[in-house]
């Protein structure tokens, strides 16, 4: 018995040792920074109490932070779930062809933040084909310095990136999904809007269920699009968590403060994720899908 | 909609146009890194072609200092594969424990790795980057590498797929005398090669296309992988819209042809995953 606990633990080791060096220890290193005003160089610090914490969130682009992330969720989330819906609406159960759209669709979770947002960049430049186009009907708008735009552009490159990827989880929950009640249903007499809103989207809600739980807490974990986009611009109406923390502790040097805002994130993170889950699956119940 | 022959060729038609329109960014970066520098950005379809885009990238343009662009290619190549490797490894070995070996303090650990998985791993930023430093390992392969050197996921995936294994095929080698890193590495890893192109492919994808950390932790030109290069030459305000798309394309071209390549261990392995 002694043998077995240890080799069990043996093979555990690599997790363990990954979780004291870059878990635990970054954990209490991190609260303790938070109360300094250490500036990541000067080997002289002092502590200064709760004044980060005060200090963050009064801060316009804490706050910008803390509504963006809610912003760009109500753009990004029903963006992805209604184009991954599409998706698979349209491709579940083909008889031929289903390989190549499998992969096909999943080649723009491939793509770099960086390389979708430069395409991004070239797509709504200035003097682009797409912008002209639109000046032609009269319509010019700035995308990246609009700060609703902005928003809305970072939203759907990432929709973009996660569509592909998070049809293929609602393709297979469509193909659980026995087909006999189609047929009973249509025997009944139930015409096609009738047995998609009120058959399939029921029985498709575990899957839907994932897809949503999956895109929300995309929504908290934005960084490389509104870096190489729009800097957290403009007036902050990009400005995410992770944007944020990186000016604060990286280009302003700030490391006690940002490590403040970073504990204030990962708290209103986990608490808005799991507030969200509850909701949803009180939602889910209410209408009898799970 | 479901069987009707007319159904159906709609529905061929309607997937065809969506794939057209979720592919048409690669598309367009392909053909505007060849495009005359005239057209880029000016036609959805450009006409006409040139590798002048191509060309200043690896000469340096006017100012004739070229950026390091195969280096960071190389750079990205190590860490990522580095990284990758070593995730899988120790993802592997980890779940191994979790799934099939009984043990004290195995359910703790089984939480533990849970509790990680689903914790905002932007607190951990800071510390970790100070940690690195404070390693003297500021601005090498090793700050890129031994940070990522394990993923939760990787360990969450693998966890789930060896309690599908039967433990009958693990008693029968232990039987035989095999010890525990045997029946791992010849019995069941082989039974996972499906799982094992997911788990690969969805890591070596997100380590090759890592911005943030690989931005911190290195400083110097010649350290710089792909990803950061293409990101640091190509900012808010950089001109040369060919050179950036040519860029891009070297960046993208190869995770794609690995995924292709692979393309059907990974429909399997997803299979599995989905279920």
């Amino acid at each position: 018995m002694m043998k077995r606990n240890g080799t069990g633990w043996l093979f555990a080791s690599p997790y363990l040792l990954y979780a004291v060096l870059f878990f635990a220890i970054p954990l209490i290193w991190s609260m303790y920074l938070s109360f300094t005003d250490w500036n990541l160089i000067s080997p002289v610090y002092y502590f200064k109490g709760f004044d980060n914490f005060i200090e963050a969130v009064k801060h316009p682009g804490v706050q910008a932070a803390f509504f963006v992330t809610f912003k760009f969720m109500a753009a990004f989330v029903p963006m992805v779930i209604v184009s991954s819906l599409a998706v698979a609406l349209v491709i579940h159960g083909l008889p031929k062809f289903k390989g190549l759209f499998l992969i096909g669709f999943f080649l723009p979770y491939l793509a770099s933040g960086v390389v979708s947002s430069l395409i991004v960049k070239g797509l709504l430049s200035h003097n682009s084909a797409f912008n002209v186009f639109l000046r032609k009907f009269g319509i010019e708008i700035d995308w990246l310095s609009t700060p609703l735009s902005a928003l809305l552009v970072v939203a759907a490159i990432i929709a973009w990136k996660f569509t592909g990827y998070y049809a293929l989880i609602l393709t297979a929950g469509f193909e659980s999904i026995n087909k006999d009640v189609y047929e009973a249903a249509a025997i009944d007499g139930v015409t096609p809007s009738q047995s998609f809103w009120k058959i399939t989207l029921p029985l498709l809600y575990p899957a839907i269920f994932t897809v949503l739980i999956l895109s929300i807490g995309v929504s908290f974990g934005i960084f490389t699009e509104v870096y190489q986009l729009t800097g957290g611009g403009p007036n902050y109406a990009t400005n995410t968590w992770q944007m944020e923390i990186f000016k604060q502790a990286f280009t302003n040097l700030s490391a006690g403060y940002a490590s403040a805002v970073a504990i204030i994130a990962s708290v209103v993170t986990f608490a808005s994720i799991l507030v969200i889950r509850k909701l949803l699956e009180m939602w889910g119940k209410r209408n009898g899908w799970v | 909609m479901v069987g009707s022959k007319k159904g159906l060729t709609l529905r061929y038609l309607i997937a065809f146009a969506l794939l057209i329109v979720m592919v048409f960014p690669y598309l367009y970066m392909v053909m505007n890194s060849f495009a005359d520098w005239t057209q880029v950005d000016k036609k959805v379809v450009p006409t006409e072609f040139t590798m002048r885009s191509y060309e200043w990238l690896f000469s340096g343009g006017e100012a004739g200092i070229a950026r390091p662009w195969l280096k960071a290619f190389l750079n990205s190549v190590i860490v990522s594969t580095a990284s990758t490797a070593l995730m899988m490894v120790t993802g592997a070995m980890v779940a191994f424990a979790l799934a099939k070996m009984n043990f004290k303090g195995r359910d703790f650990i089984n939480n533990a790795v849970l509790f990680q998985m689903f914790f905002p791993a932007i607190i951990l930023l800071i510390p970790t980057f100070l940690i690195i430093q404070n390693a003297g390992l500021y601005d090498t392969y090793t700050a890129m590498i031994l940070p990522k050197a394990m993923s939760l996921w990787a360990v969450f995936m693998y966890t789930n797929f060896f309690r599908a294994i039967p433990d009958t095929f693990i008693e029968a080698a232990k039987l035989d005398g095999a010890s525990n890193f045997q029946i791992l590495y010849k019995i069941v890893m082989p039974m996972s090669k499906s799982i094992t192109t997911v788990v690969f492919l969805f890591l070596f994808m997100e380590r090759w296309t890592e911005l943030l950390w690989d931005m911190i932790v290195v400083r110097s030109d010649s350290m710089l992988t792909l990803n950061v290069l293409l990101s640091q030459m190509f900012g808010p305000y950089g001109g040369y819209p060919g050179p950036m798309y040519a860029a891009s394309v070297l960046l993208t071209v190869p995770i794609i042809i690995l995924f292709l390549f692979f393309s059907k261990q990974f429909k399997e392995g997803m299979q599995f995953t989905l279920k």
